[in-house]
Order: structure tokens, then sequence, then C-alpha cells
């Protein structure tokens, strides 16, 4: 889960820089960048994931 | 009697023409020009030494002529003194500026410290206040080592402080055609041709912006977090992580040339740090809080939340009062001078500064109050710090009605963004600087792309482009995309190397105290002695109560 979101953190990154030299056109450069935020932030919300799936408040005899 | 009539009005008429065609005759005729010699300046009247001894209480004698360094004592006062003393004054201007800037945003690391601290519980106190303590240590030894070089090392050309030629050399990779300027090689160690005044003053300034970005992590990681490797943690964001993204922003990198280079508008513009300091600091707190987890009796079994309250409020207020202050320093001294190239715009960023503050404070305490029926304290502080970390990168190039609605819309932001970070994706920030660094410094870096109006004007380009600064709402969506790119690269890059870093130190050193550690509070464990010995401190909702001192 977390190598995922590192790869879609990345990847995402990747995507806005690519659509830099795929095209001259603002509008298809704007929605590079654009989608290559969602999943930079993405990837971010899925690394969360894995940090929350042995979260210390999850364990048994965990104090809460 | 008729012809006397007449022979008046003809006369009249004769002259008006006269005067009419006389007129714009005299106008063209500019006295000559007469040169300005040495000679001239002899003339110029300069008090004797006996008037000056009998004192100057109204100060029209001091400052004169005679204070105007020569450069041949023999020879006088030349036309050449002159005008290199004309130079070096606006040099000095700048440079006096741009230091007693630098010291106002030095002094901020007081009100990080006490925010933070008022924010975490008195167990915790001195922890809390020794990492805030070491990181203007452990941050500016690794931005003196490599930091400084790697961010500024191939800034040269910087006109307001001399031009700082010694900073010549950026590692560029050449890519479809273009240059990508990657990092600086010059001025490791401040040694060899860097050993120059224009830039001592640019380290000043950058290492206290660092410091900045390095202090945002441990509010965010407090009350859990082993010191070592915070040290660690801390040497490698001011040694690596934060001056990438600098040079990339502000040393002449790759992300400032997206307007020369691809037509983006200026290419990323980030006028005094909401991506590079804000953003930076606030996404490797989140790297960093996620690699420690939540501290223990944050969340419940089933996932909800509990309110950890901070100690002191009194002292959270203070600092972010101490912090709006030093924001003066931040926002108007990031023109790097105030004398020439449109620098006395530094009036209007200190005013657009000031509202962004004032109305994140003002959206924060809104949100609450309407939310949660009460005002409330330490939010309001956040609002006041969002408006201010949101308006940081937009200062220089908005007017003040963008300010205003900048800073209303960091404030209820922030206040989202806790709620978002705490309740959703389950993080815990004890001081919210996730939500205030990170999140309103992402923000910032939008808004230059929305609200720059076109007006700004420091020495008629900004990053190699001709004319001012202009976002979406003024007619240059290109701006708007270059700042979408800068977004990315603090998300993809600057996030992706505070976390594989982190995870390593984690996995070496390891990054959490014990939960025996914690739960007695860190100040005697980490650091040896207690922040408050004379306090009986008690942790509500554990059972536990720790009896110290007397």
């Amino acid at each position: 889960m977390k190598a995922l979101g590192l790869v879609l953190v990345v990847g995402g990154w990747v995507i806005a820089v690519g659509g830099l030299v795929a095209s001259e056109a603002l509008a298809l450069r704007l929605a590079t960048a654009l989608l290559g935020l969602a999943a930079s932030l993405g990837g971010i919300l899925t690394i969360n994931q894995g940090h929350n799936e042995h979260a210390i408040w999850k364990r048994k005899g965990a104090l809460s | 009697m008729r012809d006397i009539r007449w022979r008046w009005l003809w006369a009249a008429g004769l002259l008006a023409a006269a005067i009419a065609t006389g007129a714009p005759a005299r106008a063209d005729e500019e006295p000559p020009a007469v040169p300005l010699t040495t000679a001239d300046l002899k003339q110029v009247p300069v008090p004797s030494t006996e008037d000056l001894a009998k004192g100057d209480p109204g100060g029209t004698l001091t400052g004169n002529a005679g204070d105007i360094v020569v450069a041949d004592s023999k020879a006088g006062l030349t036309f050449a003194d002159v005008v290199t003393q004309v130079g070096q004054n606006r040099i000095a201007i700048n440079f006096v500026w741009t230091l007693i800037a630098g010291f106002l945003v030095m002094f901020m690391q007081a009100g990080f410290a006490i925010v933070e601290t008022g924010l975490c519980r008195a167990k915790n106190a001195n922890h809390t206040m020794m990492m805030n303590f070491m990181v203007y240590g452990f941050g500016l030894f690794a931005y003196w080592v490599m930091g400084f070089a790697l961010q500024q090392g191939g800034s040269a050309g910087i006109a307001n402080l001399g031009g700082v030629q010694a900073l010549n050399n950026e590692l560029k990779l050449t890519l479809f055609g273009k240059d990508w300027g990657l990092f600086g090689t010059k001025g490791f160690f401040l040694a060899d041709t860097t050993y120059d005044v224009g830039v001592m003053v640019l380290f000043l300034f950058q290492m206290v912006f660092m410091d900045t970005a390095t202090t945002i992590v441990t509010g965010a990681a407090a009350e859990r977090w082993k010191y070592a490797a915070f040290a660690i943690s801390t040497f490698f964001l001011g040694a690596i992580t934060y001056p990438l993204f600098g040079n990339w922003a502000w040393g002449g990198g790759w992300l400032s040339q997206l307007g020369a280079n691809f037509g983006l508008g200026h290419g990323y513009c980030d006028f005094a740090g909401s991506g590079v300091v804000h953003a930076v600091g606030g996404l490797t707190a989140l790297a960093v809080s996620m690699i420690l987890g939540p501290r223990i009796g944050k969340y419940n079994r089933d996932g909800s939340p509990n309110a950890i309250p901070g100690h002191d409020i009194v002292l959270v207020l203070t600092g972010c009062f101490i912090l709006a202050f030093g924001w003066f320093g931040f926002n108007p001294g990031s023109t790097l001078g105030a004398s020439g190239a449109g620098n006395l715009r530094i009036g209007s960023i200190a005013v657009n500064t000031m509202l962004a503050g004032c109305t994140g404070s003002f959206g924060a305490i809104l949100y609450m109050w309407m939310r949660y029926g009460k005002p409330d304290a330490s939010m309001s502080g956040n609002g006041l710090l969002a408006g201010l970390v949101a308006i940081t990168a937009p200062s220089g190039f908005v007017n003040p009605t963008g300010a205003v609605i900048i800073g209303f819309a960091a404030g209820f932001l922030v206040c989202v963004s806790v709620e978002f970070i705490e309740r959703v994706m389950k993080v815990d920030d004890p001081v919210g600087a996730i939500s205030v660094h990170g999140t309103c410094g992402l923000f910032g870096v939008l808004a230059v792309g929305l609200f720059a109006d076109g007006k700004s004007n420091y020495g008629g380009s900004w990053n190699g482009v001709e004319g001012s600064v202009t976002g979406l709402f003024y007619g240059d969506p290109g701006q708007l995309v270059a700042q979408l790119i800068g977004m990315c690269t603090l998300v993809g890059v600057v996030f992706t190397l505070s976390y594989v870093f982190n995870t390593l130190v984690d996995v070496f050193v390891g990054q959490r105290v014990s939960a025996d550690v914690e739960l007695e509070g860190l100040d005697l464990p980490e650091m040896g002695a207690l922040g408050y010995p004379e306090f009986q401190l008690v942790t509500p909702g554990l059972g536990r109560s720790i009896e110290v001192g007397g």
C-alpha cells in the first residue's frame, strides 16, 4: 500500500512535467498539471492508509 | 473716433498673434546645457570644524559634502567620488534593509517555539522548546556546509545586493532542447570567492528562511519524536530537501524558468516562500507525522479523535503575535532591497501581509464560532498564521483586495484542513502545522496564479521574463499552470524525499520514543530535565499523575 502510494505521488509529478514537453497547448498543460496534482495527493492518502492499517490505536491493549 | 478704435483693435490683434506665435518659440529655447564638473563640486559649502565643534542640535550641519568618501585626498572631491557614493548608498540601503528583515525572521524562532510549546502538554515543554531551539543550530550548520551552495550557488545577478557574481555555477541538465537547472555548486562553507559582502547578506537572509521550514516539522511531530531522529531529520532538510526546491524556485532552477523555457507566465513565482518555506516544511511535517503515528490517547479504538489540549494558551497567542511581527521581515524583506528596481513596493507588501493575517484570523474565528458555537483561541491563532502563510507567495504581486480575500479564504481553509487531517486521515498534528503551513502554503502558491494583478515591476522583469507577474483573474492563465506545476513538484518531489529519508531514519535509528517515555513525558527521559520542575503534572484521561519537584 505504501509503495503503491509512493509510485502515485511521484507519478503525479511525472504526469505534470510530462504535459509540459508533450504539448504546447495551454489547456492540455493545465489538464495534465491538475491530473498530476490529484494523483500525487491521492498517493499521499494511499501511503497514509498503509500506515493506518497498523496504527497504534488499533493494537490490542493500546491505551486510549 | 471709429478709426482710432479700429487701430487699437488692429494693434491688439497683432500683439495677441505675436504672443501666440512667440510663446512656443520661447518654450523651445532651452538654456544651454552646462556640464557639472569636479570644479563645481569644490564650490559646495562644507561646514567648518569650528562650526561643527559647537554642536549641531538642529541636525542641519551633520551629513554634508565633506562626508562623501574621496578616492584621493590630495585631489579632493571629484565627480567620480559622488557617483561612486550614490551607487554604494543604494547597495548599503539594500544591505541594511535585507539584514534587518533577516533579523526579524530570525526572531520568529521564538514565536514558533512558544506557540508549539504552549500547544503541547507541560510534561513535554522542555523537549518541545529544545527542538525549536536546536533547529537553529542543526539547520544553520547544514545550510552553511552545503545547503546554501545547492540553493543559491548559481544565482549570480541579484542586482539589489551588488550582483553576488561569485555565485556563478548552476548544474544544468539539457532535456528536450531546454536547460533544466538542478542545483548550484558555488558557496560550500562560504569559502573561496564566496567570502563576499553581498553573498554574506544573502546567506543570512536565506538561512533564517530555511530555519523557518525546519521548525515547522517539530510542531507536528511534537510529544513523541526521538531527539536523535529529530536532529538527523533536521540536518537532511536543511542540507538537501529545502535547498533543492529553493534552487528550483529562487536560485535560477528549472521551475523559475518555466516562463522563459515554456512560455508559462513568469515561471513559478513564489515571492517570499509559501511554497519554498511553508509547503516544504508542512509536507515534511506530514511525512514525519505519518511515520511517527499519533500520540497515545489521541484516537479511540473506533478511530474517533480525542482533544489533547495544550498547557498554555497565553504562550500560544503571544507566539502568534511574535510571528506576525516577524512576518514583516519575511515578506517585505524578500525584495532583497529598498532602493531602486521597483523596491518601493515594500509598503504594499507590508500592508498585504498585515491584511491577510487579520482576515485569516477573522475567517478562522468565524468558522469556529459558526460550527462549534464558541470562538476558539488556538484556531484563531492558527487562522492568523494561515493568512500570513497564504499571502507569503503572492504578497509582492497582489493588491490589498486580493490580500484580504486570500487571507480570509486561508482562515477558513485551515479549519477545514485541521478537521480533515485529524478525522479523515487520522494523522496527529498537535499544533496544526500541516494545515497551517502545508495546506495554506500550497494555497498561497495557487493564489499567485489567480490574484497577481500585473502592477508590480521589479526592474521590469521577473525570472527573466519581461513585464509583470499576472494571474488568471487579470488575464494570464499560463501563470496559473506554472503555479500548478510548482505545487505538483512540492507534493511529488519534496514530500517523497522527506518521506523516504525519514523512513530510513525510522529503520536505522527509530523515530518514535517508547510508550513508557511518551506517557511519562519526554522532558526527563529525552532531555534530562523537566520544563516545569516545581509543578504537579497531571495527564487527563490517562489515569496517570506524575508528581515532581516540591
